[in-house]
């Protein structure tokens, strides 16, 4: 049956009547209409539909929605700070041609904040292996790993500027 | 080198913002108010005869709107070759027969896509089983079952290539190489999977939103399948996670949206799950190669005789053109006096293959570049050396194949030899490693009319306004490629404008100029940039004439536009701004709107395209000798397309075909039994991560394409090409296996090994 | 392909939980999800009920403890366990183990012990957690047992435990001085990838001698496979190339692997027999440190 539950997605709350076997991904897409978050495969192989949810990366489609009570929820659609502003990741993004046909894109952005947040200076190798349930057929990789560096340069220093 | 304002810039992205914030509308996204959703019943056998089909349990579930089947629809084929009917051989529905596993046979439009699912499970279908065939020795066999009853012998396209005497040049070589190579079928793996929505308007009317390459061709075959007018037909391309070749075709779903819309007056939505695009989705031809080849004891070339087998699953898709394709690159990169080609496209009880980047040309090259390896070592000359010993150059010409009007090849090899060190690497492997080479040639679009388009192949509208602004409207699909942004960079650098002083809309059918053939074969660049020249160059003239005029100038003044300015080219100070020109123009008529239309097609240059790509590519490798495990060290990359409009773009396209060249190579396959597909999904189906691609480096050679856009060319779509052979050679290097049959595996390392 | 329907449960204790699958036979424990829920959409698994361990409270602990060892709760996580300070230092193996599981998004939803329940033959914690000897730890209707990790595994998918039991954490006991432990998994796609082939060691040495050997292999049968030939070729040895070699021999002599789609039988037979000499080597040195 259908139970009401409460989400907190990107600050805001959204009261929704779930069924049990609907996950989060499509709760998202379907009833809210946050439609940044993807749907590439279902099986949490290609990280399209990844989500932060407490402050960890998690993919969408894995996830049911009737446990996301009182969890609090970030999408693609929370990240930039404001309309006008982008983050560091989505400018990086923007800047370093890490966007060709732009369906991982969000995901990819999602894992890399999964990475930046708690390591702005992550390795090559770091960077790779937080990406590694991200799938893109576009770019190769070598842009989005060079956007994830130059993000997390800019993160680091955002951060010095605040605590200066 | 030509002096440019903003081509050859890194131009972020036109829509960079909008795919970072995830405000970017995919097919998937789109919800329309009463919107049902659709999917597809699936044939569980590869070959079998549909007896009957009882719908009746479905249509009674509550929540179901709508269900159908072959028999009502108009029932009318369709294919991409329609100058040729016969190719024609796909129903939207399976009317008679189903010939793969994924086959499409029914469709259900519900409330919502649960009840869809459920209605799926209640559809009966009495299938007779026939026997099948799965590869192509069985298929072609005497008395194979038949897949389809016009065609006996499953051999649905032949088509030859000969010039030159190639028995004579054999009986005149010194040394003549023989070899049969196998290559694999591959999945485009695009990360948004096909979605359709379709709307009917109350003059019943059909709006298709489709995630395609190709509007045009889906507009004009929708129409016919459903027995409508093509204007009575809007598509509209909404943003496209990526084609790759997958989407150039008209597919059920886009045909079932918009028929079960007309039927029940709602929207309609498809979107396939990946499941199903692995079961049943297009993918690129496993092909069987026989390549003989002859050379004279230096190393130059005599001649090739080249026959290729293509396993087409069970319909035609874009086989024909891939047929046609690997023909015309068997030809390419090196100069064969003497040519002789017979490709063969056979049908077979498996989903059926299509275009996919490279559309040929990888299988066909991978055999070119690996005998070109085998016949290196046994002549005993360095594999470049005897590259450049037979390199095709400018001007050179092929009958019935290609004229090259630039060519940096030479320079390519040269380069790419440089920058990896290849002579000393060559020379003195670390054990385990090894170096090798593959190279390629691309087009850029083809010149063969198979739709049998009435209109021009690319065509763009300009409008300029008094503000300083202009509207670039193309047909042109923007599919994750790019071309939104490099179209506008041709029309800035024209212009004289800032990129963000131009408003694009692309790819919708109802409002922007006919026509486009869509966004395959490496041509939007070359096809689309010209018609925007073109378009330009008529502004251009209104506003030089105007303000010629304005300023009373000695006729024998040349005007330019620069930096929002119009001005004479020996008088800069007297320029006016872009949108003063513009309304002068307008106030000399009355206020009529400057429009103008630009349009191209490629005419005297051959049958395949108007100008040719070239590169070379050099792979390092390290390979575990007990594991047979293969880690690419790195690519070093020398490519020429012609004048770079964007680099980043470009080296964006290089770096995502080399991915996938490399899944290709090593990785990714199909594992299929009787038909069915047993690794369908991400997990099993081995594209490279973030974790697997090696670093690159990727060097620019320099040429101007009298044909192209500012003389540009091809980008991104070649390079798909040479990463297998470069990693094939450089394991053989390491190891001493030679791979004839893609895929490169560690079992296959360890068994043909030097001991 | 959606989910089949089903209904959801969310005890907060043990004995909720078990008292729930008391009263819905057929019912299905839920942990992360990354294997049931892929079960449910892609391999036809209709369910009536799924039961989510994860409102429960305290399994989702890691205790290092010097004495009793490591225990990993239920439903903690696989990226906590690959993170933890503790298992890093003193059970890198496991924490190699977790981190190869899968990727970064399922390590956040995955546990260990739900990797081990899903009982897949190619389960990447299982090899090294029986090589040394774990346990799991089992609550049910009669009460709460240990269990050797050993007996647990009883073919894809089926585990030793009777119907209302749930695993509520595995215990490593402490490992004695000069162990050393390894385990390697070959995969197409390199890293975090699905495993085709798989071998866990521990060594305890007694002076250059291996006092004792314990080995697994994955993906190679319908469990995990205990190689007890090869590990009696190497008890009481020093592990020289030959011991190793004849050791990695023996090995592949003790699987009977099957082909699918990521090897075949024959390519994993080969394999064991390197990947043995790989983590008996590896396992070694660390044992020698």
């Amino acid at each position: 049956m259908k139970q009401v539950i409460v989400l907190n997605v990107n600050g805001e709350p959204y009261t929704v009547a779930v069924y049990p076997w609907q996950t989060l991904n499509e709760v998202l897409r379907e009833e809210i209409n946050l439609t940044g978050v993807k749907f590439g495969c279902g099986s949490g192989d290609c990280g399209a539909c990844t989500v932060m949810v407490d402050g960890r990366a998690v993919s969408s489609c894995l996830t049911l929605a009737i446990e996301m009570q009182g969890k609090e929820i970030m999408t693609i659609e929370g990240l930039a700070p404001s309309g006008e502003t982008l983050h560091p990741i989505q400018e990086s993004f923007v800047e370093k041609g890490a966007i060709q046909c732009g369906f991982c894109t969000p995901g990819m952005e999602m894992a890399a904040l999964n990475l930046l947040k708690n390591n702005p200076t992550p390795s090559d190798y770091e960077i790779r292996e937080a990406l590694a349930g991200n799938l893109c057929r576009c770019t190769g990789y070598k842009k989005i790993i060079e956007a994830v560096g130059v993000a997390g340069q800019k993160m680091k220093e955002a951060s010095e500027r605040k605590t200066s | 080198m030509k002096d440019f304002s903003i081509v050859g810039q890194s131009v972020p992205r036109n829509d960079g913002r909008a795919k970072a914030t995830g405000t970017a509308v995919y097919t998937d996204d789109i919800k329309l108010p009463g919107m049902l959703h659709g999917k597809i019943l699936r044939s569980p056998f590869p070959h079998a005869r549909i007896l009957h089909i009882d719908t009746t349990r479905a249509a009674a579930l509550p929540g179901v709107k709508c269900v159908i089947v072959g028999e009502d629809t108009p029932k009318i084929k369709y294919g991409n070759w329609r100058l040729f009917p016969d190719t024609q051989d796909e129903y939207p529905l399976a009317i008679d027969k189903v010939r793969f596993i994924g086959d499409e046979v029914a469709a259900v439009a519900a409330v919502d896509a649960d009840t869809a699912e459920e209605a799926l499970g209640l559809i009966k279908v009495d299938y007779e089983e026939l026997p099948g065939v799965f590869d192509i020795d069985s298929s072609i066999k005497e008395g194979a079952p038949v897949l389809h009853d016009y065609c006996p012998s499953n051999i649905s396209v032949n088509r030859k290539i000969h010039y030159g005497d190639i028995d004579k040049a054999f009986a005149e070589s010194d040394y003549v190489r023989e070899d049969i190579f196998t290559v694999h079928a591959v999945s485009p793996a695009y990360l948004e999977p096909c979605a359709a929505v379709a709307q009917c308007d109350l003059d019943g009317r059909i709006t298709l939103w489709t995630s395609t390459q190709v509007p045009y061709i889906i507009q004009c075959l929708l129409a016919s399948t459903m027995n409508m007018r093509e204007n009575d037909i809007r598509v509209i391309k909404p943003f496209v996670g990526g084609g790759f070749g997958g989407k150039m075709e008209l597919r059920t779903w886009e045909f079932c949206a918009a028929f079960i819309a007309k039927k029940t007056g709602r929207p309609v939505k498809f979107t396939l799950t990946r499941e199903e695009e692995f079961l049943a989705g297009r993918r690129r031809h496993g092909m069987k190669l026989y390549s003989k080849v002859g050379f004279k004891k230096d190393g130059t070339l005599t001649g090739k005789d080249l026959k290729i087998y293509l396993d087409g699953g069970g319909y035609n898709a874009m086989g024909p053109t891939a047929t046609f394709l690997c023909g015309t690159f068997g030809a390419m990169l090196y100069r064969y006096p003497n040519y002789r080609f017979l490709g063969q496209h056979v049908y077979t009880n498996k989903p059926p293959a299509s275009a996919m980047r490279g559309f040929g040309a990888p299988q066909s090259l991978f055999a070119t570049e690996t005998q070109m390896n085998i016949a290196a070592e046994e002549l005993g000359i360095d594999p470049i050396e005897l590259r450049i010993k037979n390199a095709q150059v400018t001007g050179d010409k092929i009958p019935d194949v290609a004229t090259i009007s630039s060519c940096g090849f030479i320079e390519a090899l040269q380069k790419a030899a440089e920058m990896s060190g290849w002579k000393e690497k060559r020379r003195s492997p670390k054990p385990g490693q090894g170096i090798g080479i593959g190279c390629y040639s691309f087009i850029s679009g083809g010149v063969f009319n198979w739709f049998n388009t009435q209109y021009p192949f690319s065509a763009a509208e300009v409008r300029v306004f008094t503000d300083g602004t202009a509207h670039l409207l193309t047909m042109a699909a923007d599919i994750g490629q790019g071309c939104d942004t490099v179209l506008k960079q041709i029309l800035a650098e024209e212009l004289g404008l800032k990129m963000e002083d131009i408003r694009i809309t692309s790819a919708d059918t109802a409002v922007t100029p006919q026509a486009d053939l869509g966004a395959w074969g490496s041509r939007l660049t070359m096809m689309n940039g010209n018609a925007v020249v073109q378009a330009a160059k008529k502004i251009k003239a209104k506003l030089f004439g105007a303000v010629s005029a304005k300023q009373n100038l000695n006729v024998i003044h040349e005007l330019d536009c620069k930096d929002g300015k119009v001005f004479p080219k020996g008088r800069p100070e007297r320029g006016i701004s872009f949108g003063d020109a513009v309304a002068l123009v307008q106030k000399a008529n009355r206020g009529e709107p400057i429009v103008e239309r630009g349009y191209y097609t490629p005419r005297d240059k051959g049958l395949v395209t108007p100008a040719f790509s070239f590169g070379a590519q050099i792979a390092e490798v390290d390979v575990d000798p007990d594991t047979g495990f293969v880690k690419v060290k790195k690519f070093w990359t020398a490519h020429d397309c012609g004048t770079v409009i964007n680099q980043m773009a470009v080296e964006g396209q290089l770096e995502g075909s080399i991915q996938m060249g490399l899944g290709y190579a090593l990785s990714e396959q199909f594992v299929m039994q009787g038909g069915k597909t047993l690794n369908p999904n991400f997990l099993d189906y081995k594209m490279p991560n973030a974790m697997d691609v090696p670093p690159s480096e990727v060097a620019h050679i320099h040429t101007y394409e009298p044909e192209g856009p500012m003389g540009a060319k091809e980008a991104g779509e070649g390079l798909a090409i040479p990463t297998a052979p470069a990693i094939a050679a450089a394991v053989h290097h390491a190891t001493g296996y030679r791979c004839k049959d893609l895929p490169i595996t560690p079992e296959k390392i360890l068994a043909g090994k030097r001991q | 392909m959606r989910l089949s329907h089903f209904d959801y449960h969310a005890p907060e204790t043990v004995a909720q939980a078990i008292a729930l699958m008391q009263a819905k036979p057929g019912a299905r424990l839920m942990a992360g999800g990354t294997d049931l829920l892929i079960k449910m959409r892609h391999a036809g698994l209709k369910l009536q009920d799924v039961i989510s361990v994860k409102s429960i409270k305290g399994l989702n602990t890691i205790t290092v403890d010097e004495n009793k060892g490591l225990s990993i709760g239920a439903t903690a996580l696989l990226a906590d366990v690959a993170l933890h300070p503790d298992i890093l230092k003193y059970y890198p193996t496991v924490a190699q183990a977790a981190r190869g599981t899968a990727n970064a998004q399922v390590r956040n939803m995955g546990t260990v012990i739900g990797n081990l329940c899903n009982a897949s033959p190619a389960a990447d914690n299982a090899p090294t957690l029986l090589a040394m000897n774990a346990e799991v730890e089992i609550h049910g209707p009669g009460g709460q047992r240990r269990m050797p990790l050993e007996q647990f595994f009883k073919g894809p998918g089926i585990t030793a435990l009777q119907p209302a039991e749930i695993v509520t954490a595995v215990h490593a006991p402490k490992l004695a001085p000069h162990t050393g432990t390894a385990y390697i998994s070959l995969s197409a796609r390199g890293q975090l990838d699905c495993t085709a082939v798989g071998v866990a060691a521990m060594i305890v040495l007694k002076g250059k001698a291996c006092e004792e050997v314990r080995i697994f292999i994955s993906s190679c049968g319908p469990t995990p496979v205990r190689a007890l030939k090869t590990e009696a070729i190497a008890r009481g040895k020093e592990l020289t190339e030959a011991v190793i070699e004849q050791a990695g021999n023996q090995a592949a002599g003790e699987v009977k692997p099957i082909a699918d789609v990521r090897a075949s039988a024959g390519y994993r037979e080969k394999m064991v027999a390197v990947l043995t000499r790989r983590v008996l080597s590896q396992a070694y040195t660390r044992a020698s440190e």
